[in-house]
């Protein structure tokens, strides 16, 4: 207890430095988290699971992937077609809508990016909502099952809801009950419709996502014949992917192959990928970006960390090399002075990476609602709870390995040496 | 508005006013430096982190931005299906294609408009390879043209020394080989470089050893795509645009192979930039045809979105880089400072002033950064060249991945060397103040 107190008397005897010191270490730590924040999302997304596994079917060579509707139904019972066949453990079908809320001015703000979905596998399917607890399951739950009686509906993601309240990310519930007209965009031109905001989802991966029902969505391709005489240019290749779940790598590997295999997704051909290979696909563009913040950015942040703990720890030795010497006179082991020196370290290292995760955090997720980078299919990201150790772990390690040889250093002080400098 | 290099012009008259007021002569800073090397190199190793990373992305973001600015000519008009942001989900009618190239607008050559009708495409390519770092699907870029010379022409496009453009037929037959067993229909294509590279990669060391050409795939290498062979005729001169991420290859065979029987985009060339921009306004209001049309440079500067996001982020992460660097510094001076308490009551006895003295420290401060913040721009400079992998995309939802090549450039240098002097002089500032304010009897006691 008393080394504690003698490590924590060093560190705050020279204020300014010890306060310099943690700066450091709390602005790089903050960007090592924000950085790896970023990366454990895409990481989690692109590692193959072992369990609860999830398939991916889509058009096997091109994209935007576009299969007609009529793929639906046998590939979510994963192309069985024999006994012993795998069957899914549940799946989902997405069609793909977009559209925008402004036809003259069409920008990334007014665009409206929907999936045309079975309502209630929103809860099952959907990758991280499935993990839902508490109040935001039940909320999710409660917006589902409106949006299942009410074919109209449409849960939006908070960005769409930002955009079309003009307000900050605080309030967009005040959005849940109105009404907004969209207009089809592209290929979905002369698929105008009309919806009923009835939920929000979950701020974070679908930010930029809206989900409404699939009856509504084919039922606007049966009025559109109707209205203009001729079928929608979509209207035979409207679905365009396919998620499955099963429970094992074993079970994926032969319904791959089911589907893969199945003479009725010939024209056109599916493949059947797992979720983590189609997420690396889509990231493919940004690879290098991704490489960079991993090896690079991150790794140059902490050896700043390191660099600059050990030049404050190594001033600090220096300048307390008497103290040391006298330290020994009177009875001080190498090793406790060795464990004096990393101990001030680690305490600055620790406790600013502390102070910088739980900060990161606060920042990012309550006061800013997550941190906006747009790479592929993401708008923001949030700062996971494990960062809330990250930061410490970090600090601390890297005040350890830079303050190293100074300790040895100060281990190393000769009380002879240094009397003899002093007369 | 930001201009760096009056920014550097600034901060070079800084450091000369600064080396001016200070009588303290410069070896005493030196001295002091060298003495303290350990702690000096230590600190200046900082800022050789911070502004070799600020040179390396910045480098990302000048590649980008010179893609997209040099991608397209300003007598295009490049022409999608109304409300189509990007050309991936373009669907022209067909019948309005015709009603385009006849305006009086587009330019004629023996009778014919020059326009290029075609099918764009992103192909999901599985990746045969023994490789384990290399990904196991790719998107790739293929766009179908129907008549190479012309869409050649319209797009401002040549081939390498020794390519040549697909035969009208646009597939040949390969003879068996040593991977071969069997004769095969190959599909010819031109490839951008950025994309020859890409593939390139994928070969194992035993293809590497007895490949044409190590750094890319070469003309007559082949590789498979969409369960085909396709054979490469040429490699397109496309240095710094993004059809160097591109494969051409004969529309009809394409689109046949991959199930998209459409056109999805339409060049057409105008006699003048005016010219260009009139025809974009009158198909803005041409009732007769239902297309989206923009200046083709236009199209490919709005794809700069992206790039633009990425420096705001670079910003953001170097202004954050940066306080931590000011920091290290102000550390460094505050001890370099208690350890001279001494020297400075001496040197104003001397009759050194205060703002000698306050220069002189700053001087040794800028000292530091310039140190690390010059070998921070060699090193970053050393990424000038690379080649890597981006998206870029515009606001309206358009994007592309493109392979691009980092561009390192007296601006970004300059933009490194400013960083460096504000990093020295903010960090040093309130430790030589703190040294100014020292009493000279004080100091000695």
């Amino acid at each position: 207890m008393k080394f504690a107190m003698l490590i924590l008397r060093n560190v705050i005897r020279n204020p300014m430095r010890s306060i310099l010191s943690v700066l450091v270490t709390v602005v790089l730590v903050f960007v090592v988290i924000v950085v790896w924040s970023v990366l454990s999302l895409l990481d989690y997304l692109t590692t193959e699971k072992s369990q609860n596994f999830r398939g991916l079917v889509t058009e096997r060579w091109s994209i935007p992937s576009r299969l007609p509707f009529s793929y639906a139904d046998p590939l979510s019972r994963g192309a069985a077609r024999r006994p012993g066949d795998v069957m899914p453990t549940d799946s989902m079908t997405w069609q793909f809508y977009v559209s925008t809320l402004d036809k003259e001015k069409i920008t990334r703000e007014s665009l409206l990016f929907c999936v045309a979905v079975e309502p209630a596998k929103i809860l099952t399917m959907m990758d991280g909502l499935d993990l839902l607890e508490g109040n935001d399951l039940a909320e999710l739950t409660r917006y589902v099952k409106v949006l299942e009686e009410k074919r109209q509906g449409i849960i939006l993601g908070r960005n769409h809801a930002v955009n079309l309240l003009q307000k900050s990310l605080f309030e967009p519930k005040e959005i849940i009950g109105k009404r907004i007209n969209v207009t089809g965009l592209a290929t979905f031109k002369g698929i105008d419709l009309e919806f009923e905001v009835v939920g929000l989802f979950p701020p974070g991966r679908y930010d930029t996502l809206a989900a409404i029902n699939r009856e509504y969505y084919n039922n606007a391709f049966d009025a559109y014949q109707r209205n203009t005489g001729r079928t929608h240019p979509l209207a035979g290749a409207n679905l365009n992917l396919v998620w499955l779940k099963v429970p094992d790598t074993n079970s994926f590997t032969r319904l791959a192959e089911q589907i893969e295999n199945a003479p009725d997704f010939a024209n056109p051909a599916v493949k059947c990928e797992t979720a983590a290979s189609g997420y690396a696909s889509f990231l493919g563009g940004f690879k290098d970006l991704i490489w960079g913040m991993r090896w690079l950015l991150a790794p140059a942040c902490l050896f700043t960390i390191l660099l600059v703990i050990a030049n404050a720890i190594s001033i600090s030795v220096r300048e307390r090399r008497q103290e040391m010497a006298v330290m020994k006179v009177l009875g001080f082991r190498p090793w406790q002075i060795l464990a004096l020196v990393l101990g001030e370290s680690l305490l600055l290292g620790a406790g600013a990476g502390m102070l910088s995760s739980g900060g990161t955090y606060l920042v990012i997720n309550v006061l800013m609602g997550g941190l906006k980078f747009p790479i592929a299919f993401f708008d923001r990201f949030m700062v996971p709870e494990a960062a809330l150790w990250w930061g410490p772990s970090v600090g601390g390690l890297a005040a350890l390995l830079g303050s190293l040889l100074p300790a040895w250093s100060a281990r190393n002080v000769k009380a002879a040496e240094v009397f003899a400098k002093i007369t | 508005m930001f201009d760096v290099w009056n920014q550097l012009a600034f901060w070079s008259v800084v450091v000369l006013l600064l080396a001016a007021v200070s009588r303290v002569p410069i070896g005493y800073n030196l001295r002091n430096l060298t003495v303290r090397w350990r702690t000096t190199m230590m600190t200046a190793a900082a800022f050789t982190l911070v502004i070799a990373l600020l040179v390396v992305m910045t480098a990302f973001v000048n590649g980008m931005n010179r893609l997209t600015d040099s991608s397209g000519r300003p007598d295009n008009v490049l022409v999608l299906s109304d409300g189509a942001p990007d050309e991936a989900i373009s669907t022209l009618n067909l019948g309005d294609l015709p009603q385009i190239e006849n305006l009086p607008l587009v330019e004629r050559r023996g009778g014919r408009p020059m326009a290029s009708r075609e099918t764009f495409i992103i192909v999901n390519q599985a990746v045969e390879t023994t490789r384990r770092d290399r990904p196991k699907r790719r998107f790739l870029q293929l766009r179908g043209i129907e008549d190479p010379l012309r869409s050649a022409y319209v797009h401002d496009q040549g081939l390498l020394p020794g390519g040549a453009w697909f035969s009208p037929a646009g597939a040949v037959e390969l003879p068996p080989d040593g991977e071969r067993a069997r004769p095969v229909v190959a599909i010819q294509c031109v490839v951008g470089e950025g994309v020859a590279r890409e593939l390139g990669r994928d070969r194992d060391a035993a293809q590497l050893a007895s490949a044409r050409n190590p750094k890319r795939l070469d003309v007559g290498d082949t590789f498979t795509m969409g369960n085909r062979t396709w054979l490469i005729t040429g490699i397109l001169d496309s240095a710094s645009t993004t059809f160097g991420s591109e494969i051409w290859a004969k529309r009809s065979l394409v689109a046949a192979i991959f199930g998209k029987n459409v056109y999805t985009t339409l060049v057409v060339r105008c006699p003048s930039p005016q010219a260009a921009v009139e025809m974009k306004d009158f198909l803005a209001n041409y009732r007769n045809v239902a297309v989206s049309a923009q200046v083709e440079t236009d199209y490919y500067k709005s794809l700069s979105e992206t790039s633009q996001q990425f420096a705001w982020a670079i910003g953001f992460v170097v202004v954050i880089m940066s306080v931590g660097g000011v920091f290290g510094v102000m550390n460094t001076m505050y001890a370099a400072i208690s350890q001279r308490i001494k020297d400075i009551g001496v040197l104003r006895l001397l009759g050194y002033s205060r703002l000698q003295i306050l220069a002189s420290f700053m001087l040794e401060s800028l000292g530091i950064a310039i140190i690390g913040g010059a070998l921070g721009c060699f090193i970053g400079s050393l990424a000038d060249g690379w080649t890597a992998t981006s998206v870029v995309s515009s606001n309206a939802g358009a994007g592309k991945t493109v392979v691009l090549r980092l561009v390192v450039d007296a601006n970004t240098l300059a933009l490194g060397a400013v960083l460096t002097m504000i990093m020295g002089a903010v960090g040093g500032l309130l430790p030589s103040l703190n040294a100014m304010r020292l009493k000279a009897l004080e100091a000695l006691r």
